[in-house]
């Protein structure tokens, strides 16, 4: 191994982020050459050096506040979720609280991605676990009052992996889960209602992608943090299917 | 959002969160403000914090608040060109005649992406992988800033006369 090899090497070397074979290779060289043994022994001093630099602790104040507004933030919280609560009683049955765009919209977007969530965290992704819409589409039987359409997106890279009862906008509905690589993508199915809306709603909450489409009277909503286009593949695949 | 566990998850990084901000601010009570706006940055998108390392995302979630807060134009520099005043006040100098105190100055003068690159490095024993996460480049960006950071390092301090003299 040449000087310059190791020079370019060096650094990889003592942040231990070489592989075994260019290690040995540099700790050989650095055996049998005194200028390179020096540079090293110059980064290790300059390492030391370093690692001597003061220390910034967070002061006891910064934390006190960071914890008074992690407490305040929850309490904000609760109180959405109480005023979303009120709002969807108030709106009461016979409306629709599917039409996004307005505040209803956006709480059915923040019950969207609440499930979402909910889904991934509790680990509870499924209820039936099966990556054949003959075994998922069944199992909503007789658990809703309507049948939402189940395909497997397999053949355009997306899989259904299964499916489970869930809650949106205060009324049960079916969320089927999809896998695109290691990511989650949640679709809600429930019944459109008397919802004109035809257009696809695009959205972004708290760092999800959200789509929401009608199609044959049925409303979705897919929820990921797979990227914008890739859910938009997702969407039209179900819509083509 | 259960605050136990984002208090759980994220406040036993807050000396890290905050020794990296102060190393990028140079400036204590910028620093104070960048993690307090980094922390609620964090409550808000806890539930996207996917994986286990809570303190590699948050020095990216520091670095954003940071970046945000100088594109805003604030009053904090962005640390590429002005070197902290005590760099060039001569009776500060005098005081920092210890090896700490040079140690320091030399890394305040760093470029910022230099002296953050050391800082994840050194003092935080980040992968090269997690600075590259936290500072959005390749990895081959990390190593070439690090290796440049120290070369400059070893030129501020005179690295032959000093490691003569600590022998």
């Amino acid at each position: 191994m040449s000087c310059e090899l190791v020079e370019r090497d060096l650094d990889a070397y003592l942040d231990r982020e070489l592989d075994a074979a260019a290690l040995t290779a540099v700790r050989e060289h650095v055996g049998t050459c005194a200028a390179c043994r020096r540079q090293l022994a110059q980064r290790e001093t300059l390492a030391r050096l370093v690692r001597s630099a003061p220390y910034y602790s967070a002061p006891d104040r910064l934390r006190a506040r960071v914890r008074a507004s992690s407490q305040s933030h929850s309490v904000r919280r609760v109180l959405t979720w109480a005023a979303a609560a009120v709002l969807v009683l108030s709106v009461g049955a016979g409306m629709t609280l599917w039409r996004p765009g307005a505040s209803r919209g956006d709480v059915i977007a923040d019950d969207v991605v609440n499930g979402h969530v909910r889904s991934l965290m509790a680990n509870h992704l499924f209820d039936v676990q099966s990556t054949d819409q003959h075994t998922v589409k069944p199992w909503f039987l007789g658990k809703l009052d309507f049948s939402p359409p189940v395909v497997d997106l397999t053949s355009s890279g997306f899989a259904l992996v299964g499916g489970r009862l869930d809650y949106v906008g205060g009324r049960p509905v079916a969320a089927l889960v999809y896998q695109r690589r290691k990511h989650t993508i949640n679709v809600f199915v429930s019944p459109a209602g008397g919802d004109p809306s035809t257009s696809n709603v695009v959205l972004t909450v708290r760092g999800f992608n959200l789509r929401h489409w009608i199609h044959n009277g049925m409303s979705f909503w897919a929820v990921s943090d797979v990227n914008s286009a890739e859910l938009g593949e997702f969407a039209t695949a179900l819509q083509a299917s | 959002m259960r605050p136990r566990v984002f208090e759980e998850t994220v406040l036993p990084h807050l000396d890290a969160a905050f020794n990296y901000a102060r190393w990028l601010t140079r400036n204590e009570a910028d620093a104070e403000d960048v993690v307090q706006d980094a922390c609620v940055r964090a409550m808000r998108f806890f539930s996207s914090l996917r994986d286990d390392d809570a303190r590699a995302w948050l020095f990216t979630i520091v670095r954003n608040a940071w970046y945000s807060r100088v594109a805003e134009g604030t009053r904090l520099n962005d640390g590429q060109d002005q070197r902290p005043d005590n760099a060039l006040d001569p009776e500060e100098r005098l005081l920092q005649q210890h090896t700490v105190g040079l140690v320091r100055a030399a890394l305040e003068q760093l470029p910022v992406d230099f002296r953050e690159a050391i800082v994840l490095r050194e003092i935080e024993g980040l992968s090269y992988r997690e600075i590259a996460e936290v500072a959005g480049v390749p990895i081959g960006t990390v190593m070439s800033r690090l290796a440049r950071a120290r070369e400059r390092l070893q030129t501020i301090l005179k690295l032959n006369a000093l490691s003569e003299t600590l022998r």
